[in-house]
């Protein structure tokens, strides 16, 4: 159990003078300045201490001081920390060591600024492009400050991802780019040894929107969370409190107790419309549409009700920097009967999964994943703790008003998908509860929004993680001049756990990896949020009909 | 334990009866404070840009077409539908409407145009130094860009009208290898 001065005396102790300096602007936050010989020396010795590895962010600081600036960020769940280790490199020469190899996880987020920073990454075990197009021109880094937001350089024909070489013996399945079973755009390619998956390589990425430059170049901070409500759309509210919590921690903003307790209730009907989402869509993917109908019939009253208190069924526009736009007690009868009818009509949907052996037979043991391994792979949300990793930001780092309500957090053993489904009913629960006490204890006359004047000092660090249905939301803000954010991370809960699939599919059935891919609720459009322009690539060869026929009789491919 | 759970189901299935809407032939009514299109009052409109100012999507136009006239332009294309606008105007002159059916073939038929006549400045006889530094950069906070009808060729044009030596020198660039190189 270290507190924030044990982990400064340990990191002062073991690297003396790589540690440039320490800053902690709250009693949770602690950012570590060291230097980039010892960087992967001391995030080991981060994990060692019993952080979990959240995300990586890249920025330009070019114009500043000739360098790009690498931020590895680490959460101790059990004490509420978050260690961010912050080091810098020459422009000139970007030659950093690679955390990859202790910190799996973190192989995209270096990938990610190989592509858009241009930072090299010494001993990087996969160190191919994951962000950009495939025709993207070398050396063109869109998120330096120097490359304009809207450059869109002219499309090149006949270029593609390579993908990993098959192992020997194996015929690769393509799933995807676009497969009904994927609803986003993304590429797997499976390597099957007959029915039996025995690799996989991922190239996704095809949704770009550029919303992390555009933000930090065309609007100011209070029209983000309008755009960050987008990022997703599924969970809008979790980005919008996301990034706008961040910006309140980096201006030093306090908002009134009762929009605390107005964004946990939109967070929290989110959650309960997500989870029956999900639910659908599985049961869609092992083919019991039954599921699927139901769980959306039982949905749509929700969504009406996000319609008559915020303006719309999905996004909600309601949370902004500062506190929110409107208030939720005029409609506490109307929440508490659509909160009792779903929590009756769920029970009976739960009652009949539980009892139905046919989906216990096709998601049992699938997407086995082993508690070390999740660990390992810093895997977050219903995925990690259905396989008894008991991690939950709500309650290991509450914000909002998670401190005042109670709740469970479920975790199961069972390591697989149906630990995952098991998961996701529970915690719909545990939802509706929070919603009742939300209700009962929120504050009655509070200001819902708090104006504020100043100016925000620029080149201020702060993070904030949010849990969202499908895990931990991760922003990570540097404030800059001109009214908007010098840099803006968004990590969404897919980025870790899409990296956990390849490890998931390893030696199951090709039949189920559909559910396997689905069991992490995977939001592809959460995930590409970054880079500048989607171009639309790849090669692209028209086969007559005859020329099909052939190819698929020659069972080559 | 396989045939009861059916049962069961059969029994979650039956419950509900028919819950689809006749949507098309019975148009659902929206609640209240729903945010659908939204609508300019130019009389009480007294041009001050705060909307175009807040708009996240960028899609309120302003341009002064001289002194005394004022353009005032929404994209309704792209739109959000947030209400910020609404919430943000002094003068209570934008609505929220409850219509949402907006599907159309012509995307003009859902943006809005408003031509303002402008008062002038009684002492020098011109409304604002604009251009350099008109009523918004006053109003605005620091960052906002000074839109102007012409520049909506920027979002689906992008550098091809913006970043002409850039986007030459793109043509230059070394490209990966092709496939089989």
């Amino acid at each position: 159990m270290p507190s924030i001065d044990q982990v400064k005396n340990d990191l002062k102790e073991k690297f003396k003078s790589t540690i440039k300096g320490f800053e902690t602007p709250l009693p949770t936050r602690l950012f570590v300045d060291v230097d980039k010989k010892n960087i992967r020396a001391i995030c080991n010795a981060v994990i060692d201490m019993g952080a979990r590895y959240m995300v990586s962010i890249g920025y330009d600081n070019i114009a500043r001081d000739n360098t790009l600036g690498l931020v590895h960020t680490f959460s101790f769940d059990k004490d509420n920390i978050f260690c961010c280790v912050r080091t810098k490199v020459p422009a000139d020469k970007p030659m950093l060591d690679s955390i990859t190899p202790d910190i799996p996880n973190a192989g995209w987020s270096e990938r990610e600024y190989m592509d858009l920073l241009g930072m090299q990454f010494e001993g990087h075990p996969k160190p191919k492009r994951l962000i950009l197009a495939d025709d993207w021109p070398k050396g063109v880094y869109p998120l330096r400050k120097e490359v304009p937001w809207n450059l869109m350089p002219p499309a090149a024909e006949d270029v593609a991802y390579q993908l990993d070489e098959a192992p020997e013996g194996c015929t690769t399945v393509p799933i995807g780019p676009f497969h009904p079973t994927l609803h986003e755009p993304a590429h797997f390619a499976v390597y099957v040894d007959g029915e039996t998956i025995k690799g996989c390589d991922y190239r996704g990425f095809m949704t770009h929107r550029g919303i992390e430059k555009l933000c930090t170049t065309q609007v100011t901070y209070n029209e983000v969370p309008f755009i960050a409500e987008r990022i997703c759309g599924i969970c809008g509210s979790v980005h919008a409190t996301s990034y706008s919590q961040s910006v309140e921690l980096a201006a030093g903003i306090k908002i009134s107790r009762k929009a605390e307790y107005i964004r946990t209730f939109m967070l929290e009907l989110e959650r309960v419309h997500s989870h029956l989402l999900w639910l659908g869509v599985a049961g869609h993917l092992i083919g019991f549409d039954t599921v699927f109908m139901h769980s959306w019939r039982v949905r749509e009253p929700v969504m009406w009700l996000a319609e008559k208190i915020t303006g719309n069924r999905k996004t909600y526009g309601m949370i902004i920097i500062g506190g929110v736009r409107r208030d939720i007690l005029p409609f506490k009868e109307d929440i508490l009967n659509v909160m009792d009818k779903v929590e009756k009509e769920l029970i009976a949907i739960k009652n009949a999964i539980v009892g139905d052996t046919a989906i216990h037979r096709r998601t049992k043991d699938v997407g086995y994943v082993s508690k070390e391994d999740t660990i390992k792979w810093s895997l977050v949300g219903p995925v990690a703790r259905a396989r008894g990793v008991d991690i939950d930001t709500r309650r290991d780092h509450p914000y909002a008003a998670y401190d005042a309500v109670q709740f469970d957090v479920p975790v199961v053993d069972t390591c697989d998908v149906w630990g995952t489904v098991l998961i996701r009913i529970l915690e719909t629960f545990e939802s509706i509860k929070i919603i009742r006490q939300v209700l009962r204890d929120m504050p009655v006359d509070e200001t819902l929004l708090y104006e504020f004047d100043e100016p925000i000092k620029p080149l201020v660090h702060s993070i904030s993680a949010v849990e969202a249905p499908r895990g931990e939301v991760v922003h990570y803000l540097i404030t800059g001049e001109e009214n908007r954010a010098d840099r803006w991370r968004v990590r969404a809960p897919t980025y870790p756990n899409l990296q956990g699939v390849p490890l998931m599919l390893l030696n199951n059935q090709l039949a189920d990896a559909p559910i396997i891919i689905g069991s992490i609720d995977p939001c592809f459009s959460c995930t590409d949020r970054m880079a500048m322009v989607d171009l639309k690539t790849g090669r692209q060869s028209i086969l007559t009909n005859e020329e099909l026929e052939r190819l698929s009789r020659s069972k080559k491919v | 334990m396989w045939l009861t759970s059916k049962i069961k189901q059969l029994f979650v299935v039956a419950k509900p009866g028919t819950v689809t809407l006749p949507y098309p032939f019975e148009p659902r009514p929206v609640p209240e404070n729903y945010r659908g299109q939204p609508y300019w009052d130019h009389h009480k409109c007294i041009g001050c840009g705060g909307c175009a100012n807040h708009c996240p999507a960028r899609t309120i136009l302003v341009r002064d077409l001289c002194n005394e006239l004022r353009v005032m332009m929404y994209d309704g294309s792209r739109c959000t539908y947030c209400g910020r606008c609404a919430d943000l105007c002094p003068e209570k002159a934008i609505t929220m409407t409850p219509q949402y059916e907006l599907a159309t073939d012509d995307k003009r038929d859902i943006n809005e145009t408003m031509e303002l006549f402008m008062l002038t400045c009684q002492r020098c006889g011109r409304c604002f130094d604009h251009e350099i530094k008109n009523a918004i950069d006053k109003l605005a906070y620091l960052g906002y860009r000074y839109d102007n009808l012409e520049m909506r060729a920027v979002i689906p044009v992008s550098s091809q009208t913006f970043d002409k030596e850039l986007y030459e020198k793109t043509k230059t660039y070394k490209r990966p290898e092709k496939i089989g190189e």
